[in-house]
């Protein structure tokens, strides 16, 4: 009886105390934290990385590159435009980041004198500027990241030989004569500055020359509109449509080699037409592990993008930095296409 | 801490229970309140960015609308206009964070921020250019301005729909979180509701039991079980002081009852001894009356006797008869009161006389007496048979050397009365036996009046209720007995 008349006071305390402590770890635990926020880093410079087409798994490529080289120097890249709701030119993204006064520009130059106005309005502003995969020379930018267009050229010449001497093996085969020569055909961009796509064109020239093998190959250019969503593919079938096609075919970017395998799979020309890609999307790696495209010239994009960000870091740190970054370009065909087809994906957007 | 719990008053205690429930459920209802206050506030915060970015897009939508308003008419008024306009964009574009982090929602509050300066900058370029008629240069700096008024403006719708979509995301976090809450309030609801019920009951239980064994015990009582366990009390509120209070009570009765008891024994002895008392008396009057044949005839008969006696002028015989006349009356008068010591010692002197006749004076009787103390009361047929008894047993064989000696004598507020014989004597044991009520003999039938000293000592005994009220000394044999009665002194002028 003693000790059951102090329990009652002390469950009583006891209980008021647990009904506290829940009060109190709700508030702490359960209402207090977002559990669905993350936590907010901050960064002290902001970069804006200016493209054509930011949806492009390349740039998103190279975004990743650059962003993962940021990361490392307190700074953020930001695939300017992918934000809005509006798809904006290249022109008028640079517009807006002068007038956001970020910290640095990556642009890739396509070449238009607008934009080469912009560049130099920008670095007027204090604002270095790096252009990227393709340059504008004569602005005041800082440096430029890109592939050295003569190496793709040579590297499109060595596959253009290669690709012959499988015609050649596969006419012996089947017991046909050989062509005598075989016809090349070169997509260019017009937007493309005429002078990087023109290194290209003389780098297979030359690749072609040291075999002593110019003779054997027809090259002719054909500038494809792609200043609209869609005409890239027309063009291309307008090839296919023409009344002689190619037997090797040389595409420059990734919509090309895209558009260019699709067209020869409609018109049924697998194996007929070889075509040399660009860049190593799924879709191409996948058309490579079946023989649809016969190789594809793939840019380290992630280089390209860490070349860019340190370029930028450079030149903002010290006021100086190389004028000319190169990124490394690999040959992607059947032999290694397995290795490629299993790489992360890059964050979409 | 806890005598101290226990010493408080019932009502506090009752009141302090209450006073606890209440302040838990207090406690719990401020908690839940505290916590939907806080989710209110955040529920209200959740579009607070986007009602922000909605008065911003109406205070550049102002700016871009009065400079344009200026450059066509240029009034003063569109100029106040102008400026109100932009001091109100300003103010709200300066609120935007500047920050940089891998929320994009941060870094385009930032790009809205710095295009807005570049903006307003731009438009007051175009005001100056207006004002100061430079027509080409305002045209151009208002295409430039309009074009940044709609970067701005995609910025900052982009930048609503952006936080539209994460707060939306926040809202359904935040009406799943006031969905748990609910539920949450509801068990802590419940658990209060039952925790404290089951704590009242027990705080309640606790604080009655005491007054619940005392009903019992009370019960118990009123049912006649005087000797029902008393309940302990522990607490010093009203319940234990009355729990003390009846348990004096109950000892109390109990003492009561046993001193009633006790004095109502007291009494039945006290009626017991007096019943034995007359059972003894008439026990004597009976032996007496079995003794005598028809008294009255026998005192006739001798005072007939003693008036031829006189008649003849026999004056001895005159009085032997009238003595013995006497000596028979008293014995049939004065058996069931009580008498004189005078009464008594008279008694004796016409006993002694009478022996003396039939045995030719051989007995010696001697008597002191202290004349004050004759009116003192005691019980009657006392000295009488005590004296035959000296006689018979006594001194009977030894012819005239035998000698009895009567004293009546105070100590104090004692009165003795000694009866002693030169005789035989008694041995111890005879005397204890005697004084003990164990004595049987024989009495012979011709010298005695019938009453036996075993009969005299049980009355002398109940009459004085003392052991002692009779002492019998004899230093051995021949040597003679000495029988003491020790009486209360009581002053008889007063009787």
């Amino acid at each position: 009886m003693r000790s059951k008349s102090i329990i009652f006071p002390i469950l009583s305390i006891v209980f008021a105390a647990a009904v506290f402590a829940v009060a109190w770890i709700y508030f702490r635990f359960i209402s207090g934290t977002d559990a669905d926020e993350e936590p907010v880093k901050n960064y002290s410079r902001y970069y804006a990385m200016i493209t054509d087409d930011y949806k492009s798994s390349f740039w998103q490529y190279v975004w990743k590159g650059a962003g993962e080289a940021a990361e490392d120097k307190d700074a953020y890249v930001e695939l300017f435009g992918s934000n809005l709701s509006y798809d904006y030119s290249t022109e008028e993204l640079m517009e807006m980041a002068i007038a956001a006064k970020v910290d640095g520009i990556m642009v890739y130059g396509s070449g238009q004198e607008e934009l080469a106005g912009l560049i130099n309005e920008a670095v007027e502003k204090g604002i270095p500027v790096v252009t990227m995969y393709s340059d504008i020379p004569e602005t005041g930018r800082c440096s430029y990241v890109g592939v050295s267009g003569y190496n793709i050229g040579l590297e499109y010449g060595r596959q253009i030989l290669s690709a012959k001497n499988e015609m050649q093996r596969l006419a012996g085969d089947m017991e046909e004569e050989p062509k005598a020569s075989y016809s090349v055909t070169v997509l260019v961009e017009e937007k493309k500055p005429l002078y990087d796509q023109n290194v290209i064109l003389s780098g297979i020239k030359d690749s072609l020359e040291r075999e002593e093998a110019e003779e054997e190959f027809i090259i002719r250019t054909v500038p494809v509109d792609n200043s609209n969503p869609f005409s890239v593919e027309e063009a291309v079938r307008d090839i296919f449509m023409g009344e002689e096609v190619p037997d090797i075919m040389v595409c420059l970017s990734e919509l090309d080699t895209t558009c260019a395998y699709q067209a020869v799979i409609d018109f049924n020309l697998v194996g007929a037409v070889y075509i040399l890609g660009y860049y190593n999307s799924e879709k191409i790696l996948n058309a490579i592990s079946r023989s649809v495209v016969y190789s594809s010239l793939a840019v380290d994009t992630q280089e390209l993008g860490r070349y860019c960000v340190e370029a930028m870091d450079e030149y903002i740190s010290t006021g100086n930095t190389s004028q000319y970054f190169t990124a490394d370009v690999t040959i992607i065909d059947r032999n290694n296409v397995s290795e490629y087809i299993n790489k992360e994906e890059p964050y979409e957007k | 801490m806890r005598s101290k719990l226990a010493g408080l008053p019932l009502s506090h205690k009752i009141s302090g229970i209450f006073i606890l429930a209440n302040l838990m459920t207090f406690i719990v209802d401020i908690a839940l309140l505290l916590s939907i206050n806080r989710m209110s506030v955040d529920m209200e915060g959740t579009y607070r960015e986007n009602s922000h970015l909605n008065v911003m897009l109406e205070a550049l939508d102002g700016v871009q609308r009065t400079m344009t308003e200026y450059l066509n008419s240029k009034s003063t008024d569109s100029l106040s206009d102008y400026y109100m306009s932009e001091q109100r964009y300003s103010e709200l574009a300066q609120e935007l964070d500047v920050k940089v982090s891998d929320r994009a929602y941060d870094r385009m509050e930032r790009n809205i921020h710095y295009m807005s300066e570049d903006y307003l900058g731009m438009v007051s370029r175009t005001i100056e250019a207006k004002r100061g008629r430079n027509v080409e240069r305002y045209r151009v700096s208002f295409e430039e301005a309009t074009r940044k008024y709609e970067y701005i403006k995609a910025y900052i719708r982009s930048l609503n729909e952006e936080q539209f979509v994460s707060n939306s995301v926040k809202y359904t976090n935040l009406a799943r979180r006031f969905r748990k809450l609910e539920i949450f309030a509801v068990v802590v609801m419940f658990a209060v509701l039952f925790s404290s019920a089951f704590v009242i009951t027990g705080i309640i239980r606790n604080l009655i039991q005491p007054l619940g064994a005392l009903a019992k015990s009370a019960g118990e009582v009123a049912n006649g079980n005087l000797e029902a366990k008393l309940p302990e009390s522990t607490n010093n509120d009203e319940i234990g002081r009355l729990t003390v209070a009846f348990g004096k009570m109950m000892v109390s009765i109990r003492e009561y009852i046993e001193k009633l008891r006790m004095s109502m024994e007291k009494e039945r002895v006290m009626q017991e001894k007096e019943l034995m008392m007359e059972t003894h008396l008439k026990d004597a009057q009976l032996k007496y009356l079995r003794a005598q044949i028809n008294p009255h005839f026998l005192f006739n008969t001798l005072n007939a006797g003693a008036q031829l006696a006189m008649m003849e002028g026999a004056d001895r015989t005159y009085e032997y008869v009238q003595t013995v006349a006497d000596f028979f009356r008293y014995n049939v008068k004065k058996q069931d009161e009580l008498v004189s010591i005078e009464n008594e010692v008279d008694l004796v002197d016409n006993y002694i006389r009478i022996l003396n006749v039939r045995f030719s004076g051989d007995i010696h009787y001697d008597q002191q007496v202290d004349e004050r103390l004759l009116k003192v009361k005691m019980p009657g047929m006392i000295l009488q048979p005590i004296v035959e008894n000296a006689v018979n047993h006594g001194i009977r064989e030894m012819g005239d050397k035998g000698h009895i000696l009567l004293r009546v004598y105070r100590d104090e507020d004692r009165v003795f009365i000694s009866v002693k014989d030169n005789g035989k004597g008694m041995s111890r044991e005879d005397i204890d036996k005697l004084i003990g009520g164990e004595w049987r003999y024989e009495e012979s039938a011709g010298d005695s009046n019938g009453v036996g000293m075993d009969n005299v000592i049980a009355r002398l005994k109940l009459f004085s209720e003392r052991e002692d009220v009779i002492q019998i000394n004899s230093e051995g044999k021949d040597m003679g007995t000495e029988v003491v009665i020790s009486l209360p002194y009581v002053n008889d002028t007063e009787v």
